[in-house]
Order: C-alpha cells, then structure tokens, then sequence
C-alpha cells in the first residue's frame, strides 16, 4: 500500500516541476506601509533610558468613533476572494527540492523542517502542504499526511491538476489506514474533475 | 611538641583529604551551569520576503551585527535601500548556515535583487537569530563555553604573558612570585601586585568566597596544588577561560571570554584582532574598573599596556603592537541583547517548555531554544499598544486601562508576538494569558458557523429576526437580550446581523440550532475549558484569555483548520543536537465552505460593519476580516481579525474589571489597526472552496440578480442553497413570469 501512494506522490513530484508558474488572480495582494511614522520609536529596551514622547496628538483620523457614516466603502472594496491559491516562489522551491533530497536519503525529520520553512514563506500554496503529507506518509505518520492533504485541497481551487492530485494522495492515505469507504469518496471526487 | 606537631599533620592530612574531595568534586562534575538561551526566529532573506528597510536595519543591530564595510563577518553597509551584509554562520538544528556576504536591495516593503556575493550559493539565506532572553542559574551567571582548541591562539598566550608567566612550569602556585609581590607590596605599602598563578585565581573563583584572609590564602594555594596533581595544564586553561568574571550586565554577570567578546564587540571569540584580546585580557584585573563603556580612557590605557607586554614577550610584530595600539576600543554600543526584552512571550514560552523539561535543567545545561518570536512584528505590536492607549478615552480612569494584543502567523499558528500590557517591558500579570475575560460577540461568528453547516436551513442572506423576546427559565428567572443600540430592525439577512453585530439575531440562531452545537463548534476550534450552557453564552459570557481568542480564530482564518498555537520550533541541548521539535500540525474541524461564508461577513464586518473604522488607520488595499466584541459597560474590549498573513488579538479594559466608555470599535479596535498598518503583509483574500459559488443577489429579498443594479451583492453560497428566483434591479420578482412561461413550453 505504501508502494502505491509513493507512486501517486511521484505525481506530486511532476506537478511541482512545473509549478512556480501558478500564482492565481486576485489574490490577497501585498500592501507595503509605505514610510513608517517619522517618529517611530525607538525598540524599547529593558534600561531606563525612557525617551518620554511628546503629548499625545489629535490626528481627526484617529478618533475612532469620528463620524464613521462618512465614508461608506465603494463597491470595490466588496470581500474579497480568489479561485486559487499562491504557487511556489523560487526561494520556496528550492527548499522543497532540499526537502525531496533529505527525503530520498530517508531523513523524514530533515525534509519536514525544510518543508515548514517553505510553508512559512509560502503559506497559501497547496503544494507545499501536499509535499508535507508526502513525508508525514514517509514517516509512517498517515494521521498527519491525510490533515495535510486535506490542507493543500483547501487552497488548490479551481486547479484541477492540483485538486487531482489531492484527491488521489487521500484516497491512498485513507485506503492504507483502512478507511475505503473514505478512498471511494476521494477516488470518486478526482475522477469527476 | 612532636605530638603537637602529630596532631597538627593528622588534622592538615584530613583538611587535605576533605579540600581534595572538594575540589576533584566540583572540577569533575557539572563544571558550569551554563543558562538556556532563547531566540527569535531568523530572518530569512530571498526575493519577495517581507521586511521594510528599517525593520531589516533594526533585526540586524538585534542580531548584533554592526554597520560597517559589510565585508567583516557580523557587519552591514546600507546604502539608500541597498544592503551588504557579511554574515557570521550559525548552526541551527537541521542544519548549518555557513558563513556569506549578500547583497539586497529594498524596494516596496520587499527585498529584491538578492544574491550572494561570497559563499555558498543558495535562493534564501537565513540570518543568525537574535536572542532575547535567557534562563538562568540561580547565581545569574551567564557564559558562552569555549573550547581551548577553538579559541586564537593569542589569547592564552597573552593571558599567560599578563597574568602568569610560568603557568606551563608551576605546580599550581609560584613562590618566587609570592615573594616578589611581597615585596613590591611591602614598599609600596599597599597591595600593588598580585603574586596569583591561573590555577590560585581559578580556584579563588571556583571554590571560594571573595574574602580576603589568611586561611582563605592558605586553603587557596593547597587547593591549587590539589588541581594541578589532578588535572592537565590545558584542562585547567580552558577552564579558566570559561570561569573568569568579566563584567556585569544587570543581575545577569558575564563570565568567560565567549560571552565577553559578545558582550563588549557583538563577535565571535574566533574572530577577534590585537587590539580587542588586549582589552579583554587587560579586564581580568578589574572587570568594573577598566568598563570600556563607562572607563574607555582607563580601559584604553590598560590595553595599550598588555599589547605592549604581547610585544616585549614576542608575541606580536612591534609594527602590529604599534597599529593595535593606534585602534580605537572598537567596543559596540550596548550589548548585543538586553535580558527580559519581551516578558510576555518569555512567559508563554517558558509555560510551553515546562510540559516537557525541567527547570533545572532549563537553568544549566545550556539548551538552544529557537522560538516563533518576529521582533519587526513584536516591535509593531508594542508600539500599536503603547502608542493607541494614551489616546483612548475610556472614562475618567483611562489611566486604569490595560491593553494586550496576540499576534499569530495566519497559517502556522506560530505566535509572531505577544504583549502582555500597557508596559510591554513590565514582566508581571501576563494578561494575555492569564486574563480570561467574557468574550461577548467574538462568539458570534461561532453561532453562524454552527447554523451555516447547515446549508438547507442557513444561507447569509437568510432573513433572521431582529426583535426583542423573554425567555423564562424552569426556576422562573427570565431573560431577555438586547442590542448594543437597543434598537430593533426586524428581519435582516444573516451576513448583515453578523457584520452589524447585532445581538437579537444571533440569540436567536443560537437557540434555533442549539447551545451545544454552539458549544461543539467552539470546542472544536480548540477551547479546553468548560463552557457554560446558559443562553447568555451566545451573547458571549463564557471567559477566555486573549491566547485563547487567538486559538480559536486560527480555525475560521484558515477555512476551518485548528491549527494549535506554538511558540517553539526546536530545542537543542549545548552541542546543536536535536531534543525537541514541535511541528506545524493542522487538523480540519469545520467544513471549509461554510467557514468561508463566515469570512465573507467577517469581511463585510471590516467594509461597512463594526469593524469599518480601521480603514482610518489601514490602507484601503489591504482587505481585512474580523470581529468586534463588547461585554456590559465596556469592561471588556475585544478585537479579533486577521490579514492574508497575520491574526491578531486586541483586548482592552481594567484588571479591576470596572465599566469603562469604550467598546470593541472603540478601544481594541484602534490598537488592532494601528498594529496592522504597520506591518507591510498580504491583504485576506480566501481561496474559494470546492462546492462554493459566488452569485449576484438582492440580499433582503433572498433573490438572484443583475451584477449593476443598486443593491446587487456577490455573495457565496454552498452549491444547491442559493436563491432560486431572481428579482430585476427595480425590484420585481421574475420567479412568476419565468415561472409561467415555464409552464407553457412543458
């Protein structure tokens, strides 16, 4: 059974060789703070020297309660939602291929720390939680391989390379850990898309 | 007389045995306690990371690197938005960052144009983290351990050339010396010159009092005749190099040459030139004395002269003694960390370490532990805290007002930063942990949550209730809800009664689908306390801590995944060697659809809702979700939301729990935006899941529309619960027409 979800992983393996491409529309765009408040102070620190600032100012922008009827949002700034999540950055790839290698060399320890990396700097990409469970199931860890999955379809979205190859990974993980019915579902899930 | 002298050998032989047991005890054991260090998560730099220009300037002084040339290891030159840095390496657990020199550039908050100019080639690169704290002894002594082997070789020479010439020749004390001090002491009249080898000076600080008497030299000079019988030269060398006190920093004393080359130059013992060994060995004969921060005048002199004893031993170049001597002290600024900068999250750290080590062994055997803590985050935070509630009204006693703010990283549920009250430095009540406070309708994304798993029953445009009812309990008490505004407004669609928080409609739902499904969902999402089955839960009376607010929201920002809060990646003992790791770990307790329509009116709540006054703070881009919450006459303020990157948790009120004038708009609100307006980070912007789709809909009449009339909304819905008739922008319902023609076609 382990053999054959190491088959279905290869897949994985084949889809992140051309990923780093698939970043979606409208995603959460990034919004830098511009300058920071020209008096920012300084870090604070545990001895005494407390640069004591000036009065507190008044800004009319920072009463909270200022006549909020005012300024009723435009119709763009409706919520905001996307169709698929983000792809792999260069950075988040390559800690990905040092992941693969640790893994080949069955340090599953090793290419999970590599992999968290790459899931801190790339926290929306579906793929970085299949590799995961990619290596929870090389660590015998099924529980953890198929929440991790289930993690990755939550972002794949209207990709369907993405979203098969989920569904496929958990109907192996669920099949190993005895849940068939559970393997139908998925199994059925990726045939229908 | 012979007996006497007997006796007296008889107790001398005992003394001996008994000092000998002393020493050998001691030298063999646990020789140092060494603290547990603790340390911030690296930064890591590759093109697209995250980080303004100041904050990166403000996390490399964190992480003691000095501006400079940016070509010595440990230094940085930033010219405009671009940087140069020279790092030093690090080992971390899973694995070495070996020593580079990069450059970057800053351009929109991100770094760009990254690359390494010296060393390995890699995409992403981490820095050395800073750290910010330690766990101590009981005595505070603090020290970095060094092997003689690593350390320059001009060090113990130099030592040895200062302090004591003969060391490699001695058995442990120097008569000649003795005598010769004596003498010098003798004429001078005052004790002038010390006539202690290494091996007496070691021993005077290891086994010993300060005390300055006879029997105390005497047990001295025997215990140093007692090492030397035991113990190698070298072992007693490096020993003393790790044990000699160097210098105070609070409560905390350094000792060593590892710490103290951190501590006065922020570098590596390995690293260290002429000049900077001269000045720390020239500071063994008085750590406090020749303070090169507060004495350089002193210190500089007393460098100049051992660098002058290095020359006339050989040790160095008389041209190199001369440009040594010629260099200013080169000492940094302050030390390279100050201890208990981030009370609060110490606190939650050390609550996290304690389910599986001991103090004891937290206090001295040295362990690394790598943390979550991002001080650009921490730094924004206890600015947005300290900055926001000066300025908050609050009622007479605003004054009174205490603050705390949670922070998390969205999808690792790492804690990113942690502020335990108006004074982050204050390391005392940690209220956000320790605070449990009503959560009033932070509750209520919970109750629709419950309701929207039911996609036959509840959509967000189903209409709910807005008027008032009494319900009367079996023992005769009766209870009747009201809104914020006491106003009623009857039927309103759900996602409106959530992002207007209205309380009549969420009571309301509640009960329709049940308490204890209310209760399930919340303990799902990762609540361990009991929670009350009274009906006045779903106005929000059950307590938490603002950690635990955290928790739970984790789960609705991440479309339905628990996601346990962690504020350590690793532990490592003193040699890098693995002991712990806490993993990422995710578990799925909600179904993601209809957590997704909860963040569709969490948004909402932002754009027209309660929460609408943070874009007075908040650029307009950058799309937020979140929560307003308010307990009777503002004895608690709440605000929880999150980003595309960050979750945070604002509480404002009074640790005597008295009413204030504020409420969750008003008081926790404004330190939540001001805290994220700062951190430049990626808008919310949830991935649609599987089973949902959007549609245009009048959302008071529950019907499908066009895209441009007035009131149309694009809305989501778990497929087969959208509206099936359609109304047109004036209005008129369609269902009927269609319906007929319908018909007529069959």
């Amino acid at each position: 059974m382990i053999d054959r979800i190491s088959l279905r992983t290869a897949l994985i393996a084949t889809l992140l060789s051309v990923a780093g491409c698939a970043s979606g529309p409208g995603g959460g765009i990034y919004v830098p703070i511009g300058s920071e408040p020209a008096k920012a102070p300084e870090p604070p620190r545990t001895s005494t020297d407390s640069e004591e600032s000036e009065a507190p100012v008044w800004r009319k922008s920072e009463q909270p309660e200022a006549a909020p009827e005012t300024r009723e949002p435009s119709r763009s700034s409706s919520p905001s939602y996307r169709e698929t999540g983000d792809g792999l950055s260069p950075a988040a790839l390559s800690l990905v291929r040092e992941a693969d290698q640790l893994l080949a060399q069955g340090n599953v320890s090793g290419a999970i720390a590599r992999l968290e990396r790459a899931q801190r700097i790339a926290p929306r990409s579906a793929e970085v939680y299949f590799k995961l469970s990619e290596a929870y199931v090389a660590g015998d860890q099924l529980g953890s391989a198929e929440q991790f999955t289930l993690k990755g379809l939550s972002l794949a979205g209207s990709d369907t390379r993405l979203q098969r190859a989920g569904w496929l990974l958990l109907a192996d993980i669920r099949r190993a850990r005895g849940n068939v019915a559970g393997a139908d579902q998925a199994e059925a899930r990726a045939a229908a898309l | 007389m012979f007996r006497l002298c007997a006796i007296g050998l008889v107790l001398l032989a005992g003394w001996m045995v008994y000092l000998d047991a002393v020493v050998t005890s001691r030298f063999e054991g646990r020789r140092f306690e060494v603290p547990s260090r603790v340390y911030a998560r690296p930064l890591e730099l590759f093109d697209g990371a995250s980080v303004s220009a100041s904050a990166l300037e403000r996390e490399l002084s964190l992480s003691g690197f000095r501006k400079g040339d940016g070509k010595k290891s440990g230094s940085y030159q930033r010219s405009g938005n671009r940087f140069v840095i020279s790092t030093r390496g690090f080992s971390f657990p899973d694995g070495d960052e070996p020593r580079r020199r990069i450059s970057l550039s800053i351009s929109g908050d991100r770094v760009q144009g990254f690359s390494v100019i010296e060393g390995d080639n890699a995409p992403i690169v981490r820095l050395e983290p800073a750290q910010i704290g330690g766990i101590y002894p009981a005595h505070k002594e603090d020290r970095v351990l060094v092997q003689l082997d690593e350390v320059p070789a001009l060090l113990p020479t130099t030592l040895m050339a200062v302090e004591d010439r003969n060391f490699y020749d001695h058995f442990g004390i120097a008569p000649l010396s003795i005598g010769r001090a004596m003498l010098a002491n003798i004429q001078a009249g005052r004790i002038v010159q010390g006539g202690s080898t290494l091996t007496q000076q070691l021993v005077k600080n290891f086994f010993l009092t300060r005390e300055q008497t006879l029997v105390r030299k005497a047990n001295e000079a025997l215990m140093s005749v007692l090492l030397e019988l035991h113990y190698e030269k070298d072992d007693i060398l490096e020993t003393y190099l790790n044990e000699v006190y160097l210098g105070q920093a609070g409560t905390r004393s350094i000792h060593g040459f590892g710490l103290a080359s951190q501590f006065y130059f922020g570098e590596s013992l390995k690293d260290l030139d002429v000049h900077q060994i001269a000045l720390l060995v020239g500071m063994v004969k008085g750590p406090s004395y020749y303070n090169p921060r507060r004495h350089p005048e002193r210190a500089t002199e007393r460098r100049n002269l051992v660098i002058s004893e290095m020359e006339q031993a050989g040790l160095i170049e008389p041209g190199r003694a001369a440009r040594a001597r010629g260099l200013p002290l080169g000492v940094s600024e302050r030390p390279s960390y100050s201890e208990n900068r981030y009370p609060a999250y110490i606190d939650l750290v050390r609550r996290h370490l304690a389910r599986d080590y001991k103090e004891e062994d937290l206090r001295s055997e040295g362990l690394r532990i790598f943390t979550t803590l991002n001080p650009a985050i921490q730094y924004a935070a206890e600015y947005a805290v300290t900055d926001t509630l000066p300025r908050l009204g609050g009622g007479q006693n605003a004054e009174a007002l205490e603050a705390t703010l949670v922070v998390t990283a969205k999808d690792s549920g790492e804690v990113l930063a942690l502020v335990g009250g108006r004074d982050p430095q204050f390391a005392g009540f940690n209220r956000a942990l320790d605070a449990n406070r009503p959560i009033g309708s932070l509750i209520k994304p919970f109750i629709y949550l419950s309701a929207l798993q039911e996609p036959e029953r509840y959509t967000l445009t189903t209409p709910v209730l807005d008027k008032s009812f009494t319900l009367e309990f079996d023992d005769g008490k009766r209870w009747q809800p009201k809104n914020y505004d006491g106003e009623e407004r009857g039927e309103v669609p759900l996602h409106k009664a959530l992002s207007h928080s209205y309380n009549l409609p969420a009571v309301r739902v509640g009960l329709d689908i049940g308490v204890d499904r209310v209760r399930e969902t919340l303990t799902a999402f990762g609540v361990d306390t009991p929670i009350s089955r009274y009906p006045s839960m779903l106005l929000g009376s059950v307590s938490m801590s603002p950690v635990t607010v955290a928790q739970i929201y984790q789960g609705l920002a991440t479309s339905g995944f628990n996601t346990p809060l962690r504020t350590i990646r690793e532990v490592t003992d003193a040699g890098g060697e693995a002991l712990s790791r806490y993993s990422l770990e995710v578990e799925q307790v909600a179904d993601p659809s209809a957590v997704h329509l909860v963040q569709y009116a969490m948004q909402e709540t932002m754009q027209e809702g309660t929460g609408r006054s943070a874009y007075y703070t908040v650029p307009q881009e950058l799309t937020l979700a979140g929560k307003t919450g308010t307990t009777d006459d503002g004895r608690d303020s709440w605000f929880a939301g999150f980003s595309g990157d960050l979750l945070a948790v604002a509480w404002v009120g009074r640790d005597d729990n008295g009413p204030t004038s504020l409420t969750g708009a008003s008081g926790a609100l404004p330190v939540w935006s001001r805290f994220m307006a700062q951190v430049p980070q990626h808008g919310f912007s949830p991935v649609v899941p599987d089973g949902v789709n959007y549609h245009w809909v009048n959302s008071e009449q529950q019907a499908l529309t066009d895209e441009y009339c007035d009131n149309a909304r694009l809305l989501p819905y778990i497929a087969g619960s959208e509206p099936t008739q359609t109304i047109s922008c004036s209005g008129n319902l369609e269902r009927r027409i269609r319906g007929w023609f319908e018909g007529l076609f069959q």
